[in-house]
This record gives structure tokens, C-alpha cells and sequence, in this order.
């Protein structure tokens, strides 16, 4: 059954941790393949950009591009903000300051059903 | 009347502050600036200093200079930018009698001051201060000045200096109007330089690169393919990766000052700007004038005036009429 706009939360795995992000990539792999048009808001209070968080979020950015799907990033410090600028990954993220902000904006646009592990908003 | 000047840059008070007034602003810094003009009033008796020596070191140099017969000693601290005339200056020194000239522009003083030896040799040393002269006398100047407290303070010089609205010239010809690019920088046909922007010797920008908003490149810099400026510059030995794009921001090395923020970050752990190996640039201010020690011998010296590569390539340019 495909789900019709689905809005996820998920914080990051440590950009350290391989199997964690292999992990990760296969969950937004299958929200890709089983939704329509989902919205996956990821959670970045306090957690450092490095080149791998980098290249999780450009992957996870390429899987929701399948489904005509979205990526936003909430939470993120200054550092990280002008990190994403400078990378030009906000041409294919959308950045809030707070998930709160990020699922204002998402949920109005977008109905919300549950998945796993992640935190589920309904619109 | 023999004229003795006492340069003394910012320093770094023992913090990671960068010291602006070393930093490149279109080819030479500041202090190179300020060392020209002073050579321009053909004063050869020219020292520079760090601010981070005491003050009294740096009034024994005055002092030593009045006993041997300097008659007025120019005194710039290097905190601030500004067209101010020193030849007019001198001229209004002389000509109101004054013993202490001290130049301010509208927000308070500019850090030039011009002494009479007297005062010097009645000057305090127990307490740093100089003599009893009274008054000093102020010399208001209305002209281009920029106080050099910040990153943007900085931004502000360089683009004023590609906009034409002060006296500061880049190192460089002029490819287009406001386009400047010095003779050894390499840059690549498929680079688009979009309105006024400098590019510094040894400079390599790889094709697709893109310069806008008034962005400068200073020496010895490697902008990788694709990467786009955008009302920012780049400090020397800096290589930026492919595919970014910076606005309003300073690169020096790994670091970023992002001016919309006002927060500093650093770019290294991820690999997106680096440190290259610095080259030696000929300059047109001998580098025996940068000895910071305090020894007598080292402290004191004639500056000849030597021109740069660039400048003869400018001068080979204007002979050849372009």
C-alpha cells in the first residue's frame, strides 16, 4: 500500500557510524518506496556536520526525490547552516530552525501516517 | 627638516585576533599601503612595529630618534584606512606652528599623529606620556576612512577600493572596467567574472568558476571547478573545493567568517578549503622593515623603493598605450 504524504522526524545516525547509516539509508530507502510525496524532517540539534552526514543527506535527499518526496533539516546550528549554504545543499533541502517550524510549514501541505521508529505528525 | 615615522600595526594582543592591517586588501596590505605613502613624502627613517611591544620600547625609539636629530617624528597606528593626505598634513603642521598634530575624521581620531621633537624629548618615559606640550591640534579630515575593527570592516575596503570610492589601487591590470586581474594569475577562458572583482598573483581559478558581487582572490589561491563567489573574498594559500558557492563571507585557509552570521567555521574536517604552501611575492616593502625585535641596529633603516613586477607591467601597459 502506498501512503499518501507522509511526514517522518528522524534524528541522524552518528556520521562515525557506518552500519548506522547503511541502516538509515535502508529505512528512507523502503519511506521512498512504500509512500507518495513523503516528507522526511531531519532532527540536527547539536550534532557536527561532517563529510559523511553530508553524503547521508544528499542520499536521503536522492531517495525522497524518487517518490516526489522532500527533505528538510531542522534544528540545525549556525555552523551547519552556513555549511549547507556553502555546499549548496539547500537547493535540494529545506532548512527550519525547529522541527515545531519545519512540521508547521510540512503538515500543512502534507498528511502524516506512522512508520517504524520514526516520530509520526498528524497534519 | 628631517621626518622620522614610527608605523605600528595592530598585533595580535596574544589572541587568535587577526591583525587586519596584514592582511592583503587587493594585492598589498594595509601597512604596505601606509608604508608607500610614507616613502611617497620621501621619508626614509621609517620603522615598523608591532603594537604588542610596550609602549615604552616604542617611545625609546622616538626618543633615541629626536637625540639624533630627527626634528618630527609621523606616527601611524595601523588601526584604520583613510586617504588622508600626509603631505597636507605635514604642510598644516609646519605652518600653524603646531607641536602635536593628531588627524581625526568624523567618528574620532584616525591613530596619525604628527610630534615635534621637543615634545618627544621631554616626554615621560616612567610613565609612557609625552612631554608637556598642552594641546595637540586636530586635523579633521572629511575624506574616505575605514576603521579595520572587523571581517566586514574589511569587506567594506575591499569592495570601496573595486568600486573606485577610495585611493586604494589593486595589484593588478585592469582587464575590464573594475576587473582586476594580476599578470601571473591563471584564469581559465570558461571563468565568469561578473562586475568589479580582483584576482591575485599565482591565482588559479579552474574552469566554470564564477566571480560576483564584488569578490576578490588574493595570491596564491586555488578555487577548484565550479565554485561560485559571491560578495566574498579569499585570503592567501587558500584552496576551495568544486561546486561551492561562498557569499558574504571571508576565507582564509580552512576558516569561514560568515558575515549574515557573524560566526566563524571551520571548514577543514570536511575538506572543503585548505592551506596551501605560501610563495614569496615580491613586494614593494623590503622585509627588513617588518623586524619586530627591539635591537638598535635592526630597528632603524633606509627603505629603497623598489617596483614590483606589477608595477612595471603597468608601466610597460600605459608606455604601449593600452
Amino acid at each position: 500500500m502506498i501512503s499518501n504524504g507522509m511526514v517522518v522526524v528522524k534524528q541522524l545516525p552518528d556520521g562515525r557510524a557506518r552500519r548506522k547509516r547503511r541502516e538509515f539509508l535502508a529505512e528512507i530507502k523502503q519511506l521512498a518506496r512504500e509512500s507518495y510525496r513523503p516528507q522526511l524532517i531531519v532532527d540536527l540539534p547539536s550534532r557536527k556536520l561532517t563529510s559523511e552526514v553530508l553524503d547521508l543527506l544528499l542520499s536521503c535527499a536522492e531517495q525522497m526525490e524518487k517518490s516526489e518526496g522532500r527533505v528538510s533539516v531542522a534544528g540545525a546550528s549556525p555552523e551547519a547552516a552556513v555549511i549547507l549554504e556553502l555546499t549548496q545543499l539547500t537547493s535540494v533541502v529545506n532548512v527550519f530552525p525547529s522541527v515545531s517550524e519545519a512540521v508547521g510549514i510540512d503538515a500543512s501541505r502534507f498528511g502524516s501516517e506512522d512508520l517504524n521508529d520514526g516520530r509520526h505528525l498528524a497534519a | 627638516m628631517e621626518l622620522g615615522a614610527l608605523v605600528v600595526t595592530q598585533g595580535s594582543h596574544g589572541t587568535q585576533q587577526i591583525d587586519n592591517s596584514t592582511l592583503p586588501v587587493l594585492g598589498k596590505t594595509v601597512l604596505d599601503r601606509w608604508v608607500e605613502r610614507v616613502q611617497g613624502l620621501g621619508i626614509n627613517l621609517l620603522s615598523v612595529v608591532d603594537s604588542d611591544l610596550l609602549g615604552s620600547d616604542r617611545l625609546h625609539t622616538m626618543i633615541d630618534w629626536a637625540k639624533k636629530g630627527v626634528d618630527q617624528i609621523l606616527l601611524i597606528l595601523v588601526g584604520s584606512y583613510s586617504d588622508v593626505d600626509l603631505l597636507d598634513v605635514v604642510r598644516f603642521h609646519h605652518e600653524g606652528q603646531h607641536r602635536i598634530t593628531r588627524v581625526f575624521d568624523p567618528l574620532g581620531p584616525l591613530g596619525i599623529s604628527l610630534l615635534d621633537r621637543q615634545i618627544i624629548l621631554n616626554s615621560n618615559f616612567e610613565t609612557h606620556k609625552l612631554g608637556p606640550a598642552g594641546p595637540s591640534t586636530r586635523y579633521d579630515f572629511l575624506g574616505y576612512s575605514v576603521r579595520l575593527s572587523s571581517p566586514s570592516a574589511y569587506r567594506k575596503l575591499v569592495e570601496d577600493a573595486l568600486e573606485g570610492r577610495c585611493d586604494v589601487k589593486p595589484n593588478g591590470l585592469e582587464a575590464e572596467r573594475n576587473v582586476w586581474i594580476h599578470p601571473a594569475a591563471h584564469v581559465n577562458p570558461s571563468v565568469r567574472l561578473e562586475g568589479s572583482c580582483y584576482v591575485g598573483a599565482y591565482t588559479r581559478l579552474n574552469p566554470g568558476v564564477v566571480l560576483r558581487g564584488r569578490s576578490s582572490v588574493e595570491h596564491n589561491c586555488d578555487i577548484d571547478i565550479g565554485t561560485t563567489l559571491d560578495h566574498a573574498s579569499v585570503l592567501p594559500n587558500t584552496y576551495l573545493a568544486p561546486g561551492l558557492c561562498v557569499r558574504n563571507s571571508i576565507i582564509d585557509g580552512t576558516r569561514l567568517e560568515n558575515l549574515d552570521r557573524g560566526i566563524s567555521v571551520d571548514l577543514g574536517p570536511l575538506g572543503l578549503s585548505g592551506r596551501k604552501k605560501p610563495i614569496s611575492i615580491p613586494s614593494s616593502t623590503p622585509s627588513v622593515i617588518r623586524n619586530r625585535s627591539l635591537g638598535e641596529t635592526s630597528f632603524c633603516v633606509q627603505v629603497p623603493i623598489v617596483p614590483d613586477a606589477v608595477d612595471r607591467a603597468s608601466a610597460q601597459v600605459e608606455a604601449n598605450g593600452q
